[in-house]
């Protein structure tokens, strides 16, 4: 039996993963796969904390979280092809409009 | 005994694959590496008994998601100099921050160790498996209790595929003028014939 705090910690090792891409890529497309990652790390915590709470609304969340994530990278890459469009590149580094 | 040997392996091939799914140079490369780490989580999702979100995570994030991001890195065809490699600058701000945050994240889960939620049983409650498994019972879940966010989720679906259509079309003025332009140099062509 893996108890739960292994769980936690494989998650926690995930979505630190998962930000080092946020914050070291300078691809917008590998921004937008490191937040998938942050997203499964979420997903592994609240699918474990539901099969050892014995209750169902943890799976459920994950559905969800799931929904969102699929809409999320939708509108991003849809965001990342008329970026690209525009500038003609996706590199962070030389988007930097909103920059103040 | 058997159960968190394959805890640890599945938990190493996760930690690895995500490892490689940001620090690989090709986009490729790594929405591959991305694949492989869903489906090890979909093998530890169906480990911890949620059968039904390991299938929606193969269908939905490997089947949809993931070939989405191939689609696209396809379409941009980057040239090779725009593929940035990780920049690895160790002295950070950032990266230092991270990694204080997580060790200290890391030693309190380790330190604070609650037996009340690690001895939890693994096994199905006999709720589920009189319900008929574990896909019947999130259906019941979500159809019931879930109903109304389960609406708002297929109405957030429309405005995306909405919002989505429309920021990646075309303007109509540029459009136009291209297809002018070869319009005008087919026509240049048919007069003047082909050199």
């Amino acid at each position: 039996m893996v108890p739960l705090d292994h769980y936690l910690v494989l998650a926690m090792i995930l979505f630190c993963i998962g930000t080092l891409g946020i914050v070291l890529r300078r691809n917008i497309i590998m921004v937008m796969m490191s937040i998938e990652l942050l997203l499964n790390a979420i997903n592994l915590v609240f699918v474990s904390a539901s099969t050892y709470n014995q209750n169902l609304d943890g799976q459920v969340m994950v559905f969800f979280v799931i929904t969102v994530a699929a809409c999320e990278a939708a509108i991003g890459l849809a965001m990342v092809i008329a970026l690209f469009r525009k500038y003609g590149t996706i590199d962070t580094q030389f988007l930097r409009t909103l920059r103040g | 005994m058997g159960q968190i040997t394959i805890f640890y392996i599945l938990a190493f091939l996760a930690t690895a694959c995500s490892l490689l799914v940001i620090s690989s140079k090709n986009p490729v490369t790594s929405a591959i590496y991305l694949v492989c780490d869903l489906f090890i989580l979909a093998g530890i999702y169906a480990s911890l008994q949620a059968e039904f979100v390991a299938a929606i995570q193969i269908i939905v994030y490997t089947g949809a998601v993931v070939v989405l991001f191939v689609f696209v890195i396809m379409l941009l065809n980057l040239a090779p100099n725009e593929q940035s490699s990780l920049g690895l600058k160790l002295p950070d701000i950032g990266f230092t921050l991270l990694t204080v945050l997580s060790f200290l994240i890391v030693t309190v889960l380790l330190v604070n160790e609650q037996s009340s939620v690690s001895g939890g049983a693994l096994g199905p409650p006999e709720a589920i498996a009189q319900l008929g498994g574990n896909t019947r019972a999130v259906g019941m879940t979500l159809f019931t209790k879930f109903v109304w966010p389960f609406e708002l989720a297929s109405f957030l679906i429309l405005a995306a595929i909405i919002g989505a259509v429309h920021i990646a079309k075309k303007d109509p003025k540029p459009a136009d003028k291209a297809y002018g332009n070869l319009k005008a140099s087919n026509r240049e062509k048919a007069i003047y014939g082909s050199p």
